[in-house]
């Protein structure tokens, strides 16, 4: 894909020549080696200060929090209990873990079948190389790049049940206006559809290159056995997309289960607990109340890093699984 | 990432062997490139339907005060106020000022960062190279509250609270793993032969680096870049965890600060966001192919 | 922890040494915070005021109040949402500022965590403070801080709409009476009533006066009281009386929808005085009625001005200086005015009612109006608050009976406060 996007490096590249970039030739004497190693590491060592001082100090104050018993008073003296995992069996029993987990399920589940089947057919489509695609593909990007608290704003506005431009449509087509923000029916489907706006870009993008990397003479020759559209798409383009869509649905998890903004400005993860996800739980507990619950807090947000962890290792066998093929 | 990372280079002459041809030109494209109107008129309703939600932001921008919640509302500025703006101009000015310097800024920290340590990883195979790269795509994904509260302990005790220069080190911390990731892929690229002679010309590896690699490396630079100042720009948790209570605020927090407690002024909201939507609008004119290239540098392997 | 990451190989062995690094770095300036963070002869001040900047009014008073202390002071204004949180932190980090403004019912708890000094302890005077205001930042009979002023919440009604209905505000003195008023406004085809009633501290807070109207008691949420108050939201959301973006509204937001016109009443509080008065519309102020007869009791709201525990005691002094000059009867009479809230002293409120004698029922209103965390709730509130609300969206949305909300409240606030 990124051949023909990026502008690789400028070097002269001989057709059909042997790999460039073989390893290098291994150095004989030891002592040059550890002077290459040392150099390597200098070159690291900012991006590892980075992460020792800015991931894992925060992190390790995490999972502190999640396993002592942090009330104010403790907080602040520093004499908080160590309680082992009652903080986690305190949210598992909790009344909002079960609409929680519903909703984070819900919430990353149809967000992302919908943003991919949007990307894969936009995609698809934009394929056509039709008058206009690339401008136009051009122009899907824009949702995305716009900063999350814009695109927030906008759609609570366009959803205001009184107010709101999608209710006068709905009220126009003569339909019942809905409640989008208030009602707890349509709240979690009111976040979900600004987020599935916001993820399209992303997919499409992704699948797009994906279409690119499909050599044009498997269609020709489904072309010539008299396939139509509907075949070719089902037959050739859906399974060779296959891995670029396991990737680009394994991102999407990852990133989605994280989405905190949108939910935020536009519900408060309200009414009640109706679109309430980890994400916004976690920050209701630690900021979202006059008292903040501090140790609570941390151990849904552990839960979430476990969560995404998973996916992320999910993400890494894929990747090296192609990277075999 | 990891992986393809490491394949890169491997696959770069076969994809450039097998692959010689335009972007585009083949696949279903070679039938159906004669004109067709009907699908560019396909094209662009949906387009118009995606960005509905743009439009309507810069209506409402435009919309007098008294009109925002007339029903129906109107769906053109047919008497278009400028007061929004007016009030972004008064008041919002300095915030634009200083989201332009905490993405700069964040700019600058990330490329410096994650350049050079892309390079080692690239092409200088350190030990445990492989475990940092895992441990980058990992922070990736940790939620940013999270951080947010360690930092906020960090900067505390640092006395660098409510200042830019916080807030850029806090910003690059989202596009660091991500650069590091992006350079690599690229620099894997980068024929040994270049960095062979650069040093048979007594370069240092430093000086290799400086004068061979990142010249040939501009473009992932302009990606990367593009990235971290969007992201800087973009930043809504950093800014009001770590930036809230300084003279230095930025435009995400301007914004929030109009939907917060003290004003609902819908006018005022959409005119700030409009204009805070200018930068990722010029950069994707600009720079679309980047972004593109950004977006999809290794999540897809071909 | 470092035992923790010990067992991990070399990478993490690396991680875990700065990790402690860090965490030395912290205790280490934590220390020297007194004399390192804010050098001798500047104070800090917190306040949540962040719509004012460094060329406004309130901050030059505070500078000035500093000056005549003989120091410098550094003002830094948060929002109210995360000043508790930030306010915590710093203190666990030993790095509170001199002198911070908190929303008063927040008081009690960064009392009992131990941040803050009493009265006694920093020699303030509060003696011509009101008592019922005083209230909200006192437990156990020890005073947390002086307030910088107060409001409450009172029904704004539009005197166009209400004559179109033919309602006379007047008669307006319980819950039914107010009802069928409301149903007279919405037969004419405009709203009845906008509140606020979102998920956070603001929707307690508006729910307060019916709830304390109809005779509940914070300890007990679903007393046969409690859901009558709970029913009479609801009912008005059901019947179109009610907007049914109550559910997320904030007070602004509420304020907002009453500024178009065509909405007869607003539940709304003091500040909103003076942008009510600019708008052009003919408004009136009634009391908000409680369920039998008579004026309910309404929260009184605003900030309480405290002096932070810091280790280096001989600071309290200057803050105390600070701190009553920011609170002597001038500056009170123009601090409240800038914010339009009623000042807390009989003193200061005599010279603000001679300036604006429309300020009158406000000033009834707040004499009449109870601290949230007052009755010796203290830290009990905001646990009991957080339910509250819950309740409250639950009920208004319709995803449960005011009866079952309140009642699943009631059992969640029992277990968070045990």
């Amino acid at each position: 894909m990124s051949t023909t996007i990026i502008e690789r490096p400028e070097a002269p590249v001989p057709a059909g020549g042997p790999a460039t970039a073989g390893p290098p030739a291994r150095p004989t004497v030891k002592k040059r080696f550890r002077a290459e190693q040392l150099t390597a590491w200098a070159f690291i060592l900012p991006v590892v200060a980075y992460l020792v001082i800015f991931y894992a100090y925060p992190l390790y104050r995490n999972v502190d929090l999640s396993l002592r018993d942090y009330t104010v008073r403790s907080f602040i003296d520093g004499n908080a209990p160590f309680v082992g995992f009652q903080n986690f069996v305190d949210v598992f029993q909790d009344p909002t873990f079960g609409p929680a987990l519903r909703n984070t399920l819900l919430f990353t589940g149809v967000s992302i079948a919908f943003q991919f089947s949007f990307g894969m057919a936009l995609a698809v489509f934009f394929f056509q190389n039709f008058r206009l695609s690339s401008t136009l593909r051009a122009l899907f990007l824009v949702p995305w790049l716009l900063p999350l608290i814009v695109s927030a704003s906008t759609w609570s506005w366009m959803m205001n049940s009184d107010s709101g431009v999608i209710n006068s449509v709905i009220h126009g087509i003569g339909g019942a206006p809905v409640n989008w923000l208030t009602s707890p029916q349509w709240a979690l489907v009111a976040v979900i559809i600004a987020n599935v706006w916001i993820g399209i870009p992303f997919n499409l993008v992704i699948l797009y290159s994906g279409l690119q990397n499909i050599p044009g003479d498997i269609y020709e020759a489904a072309a010539l056995d008299g396939a139509n559209a509907w075949q070719k798409f089902w037959r050739i383009t859906f399974p060779l997309l296959k891995p670029v869509s396991a990737i680009t649905i394994l991102l999407g998890l990852v990133y989605t289960l994280k989405v905190f903004d949108i939910i935020w400005i536009m519900t408060k993860g309200g009414p009640g607990n109706a679109s309430t996800t980890f994400a916004i739980w976690s920050y209701q507990l630690g900021f979202g109340s006059t008292l903040p619950n501090f140790s609570p807090a941390a151990a849904v947000g552990n839960l979430l890093i476990v969560i995404a962890l998973i996916f992320g290792f999910l993400y890494l066998r894929v990747q090296r699984k192609q990277a075999q093929q | 990432m990891t992986a393809t990372t490491r394949t890169t280079a491997d696959t770069l002459p076969r994809r450039k062997t097998g692959s010689v041809r335009p972007a585009g030109a083949l696949g279903p494209a070679r039938t159906s490139r004669k004109r067709s109107p009907g699908k560019t008129i396909l094209g662009v309703v949906l387009t118009a339907i995606m960005l509905f939600p743009i439009y309507w932001m810069i209506n409402v921008s435009l919309t007098p005060q008294s009109q925002m919640r007339s029903s129906p509302p109107s769906w053109f500025p047919l008497n278009p106020t400028f007061d929004g703006y007016a009030q972004v101009v008064g008041q919002q000015l300095p915030y634009l000022g200083t989201s332009l310097l905490v993405g700069l800024g964040t700019v600058v920290l990330t490329v410096a960062v994650s350049a050079p340590a892309a390079y080692s990883l690239a092409k200088l195979r350190p030990r445990g190279g492989g475990a940092l790269s895992f441990i980058l795509i990992v922070a990736q994904m940790i939620p940013q509250v999270i951080i947010a509260m360690g930092f906020y302990a960090i900067y505390l005790n640092l006395g660098i609270l409510n200042q830019a220069g916080g807030l850029i080190i806090a910003d690059s911390t989202l596009a660091v793993p991500f650069g590091v990731l992006i350079f690599t892929a690229f620099m894997a690229g980068i024929p040994d032969e270049l960095m062979s002679a650069a040093k048979l010309d007594g370069a240092s590896t430093w000086r290799t680096f400086v004068s061979v690699v990142l010249p040939v490396s501009r473009n992932s630079v302009v990606t990367v870049s593009l990235f971290a100042f969007l992201w800087a720009w973009s930043d809504f948790v950093f800014s009001s965890t770590l930036n809230s209570g300084g003279a230095q605020q930025t435009i995400t927090l301007g914004i929030y600060r109009y939907i917060g407690n003290n004003n609902q002024d819908w006018n005022a909201i959409m005119a700030t966001a409009v204009v805070a939507s200018i930068p990722a609008t010029i950069l994707l004119v600009v720079a679309q192919r980047y972004v593109a290239a950004g977006v999809t540098a290794g999540a897809v392997k071909d | 922890m470092i035992s923790f990451f010990r067992r991990k190989r070399a990478l993490a062995a690396l991680v875990g040494l700065a990790v402690a690094g860090a965490t030395l770095t912290g205790c280490a300036s934590g220390t020297s915070s007194a004399g390192g963070a804010a050098p001798k002869g500047t104070y800090t001040f917190w306040d949540p005021y962040p719509q004012f900047d460094a060329s406004s009014a309130w901050t030059k008073l505070v500078e000035k109040c500093g000056t005549e202390a003989g120091v410098t002071v550094k003002r830094t204004g948060y929002d109210t949402s995360d000043l508790t949180s930030k306010a915590l932190l710093a203190g666990q980090q030993n790095n509170s500022p001199d002198l911070l403004l908190v929303d008063n019912p927040v008081v009690s708890t960064l009392a009992d965590a131990g941040i803050l000094t009493d009265t006694s302890e920093t020699k303030t005077s509060t003696a011509s403070v009101e008592k019922n205001i005083l209230a909200a930042g006192q437990i156990d009979g020890k005073t947390y801080g002086v307030p910088i002023g107060a409001n409450t919440l009172a029904l704004y009604y539009n005197k166009k709409v209400l004559d179109a209905a033919g309602v006379d505000p007047s008669t307006i003195t319980s819950w039914d009476a107010l009802t069928s008023a409301l149903e007279k406004i919405s037969a004419t085809g405009n709203k009845g009533i906008t509140f606020s009633g979102i998920g956070t501290e603001e929707g307690s807070f508006q729910f307060l006066p019916w709830f304390w109207g109809s005779g509940a008691d914070l300890t007990k949420l679903d007393s046969s009281d409690g859901v009558s108050a709970l029913s009479l939201l609801t009912d008005w959301v059901n019947k179109g009386y009610a907007p049914n973006s109550v559910i997320n509204n904030t007070q602004t937001t509420s304020w907002q929808e009453f500024l178009t016109g065509k909405f007869g009443f607003s539940e709304n509080g003091t500040w909103q005085l003076a942008g009510v008065k600019t708008s052009g519309l003919d408004y009136g102020i009634i009391s908000i009625p409680s369920k039998s007869g008579g004026a309910a009791p309404a929260p009184t709201g605003g900030e309480f001005l405290t002096i932070p525990v810091q280790k280096d005691t001989a600071r309290y002094q200057v803050s105390e200086k600070i701190q009553s000059c920011l609170t002597s009867t001038k500056n009170y009479v123009s601090t409240d005015t800038t914010l339009s809230y009623v000042a807390p002293t009989a003193a200061a409120q005599q010279q603000q009612l001679a300036a604006q004698s429309d300020l009158k029922p406000w000033v009834t209103a707040v004499g009449d109006a109870k601290g949230r965390t007052s009755d010796n709730l203290g830290t009990k509130y905001p646990k009991i608050s957080e339910q509250m609300w819950k309740a409250e969206q639950n009920a208004l949305s319709g995803s449960q009976t005011p009866a079952a909300a309140l009642q699943q409240a009631q059992t969640a606030a029992a277990a968070a406060i045990k």
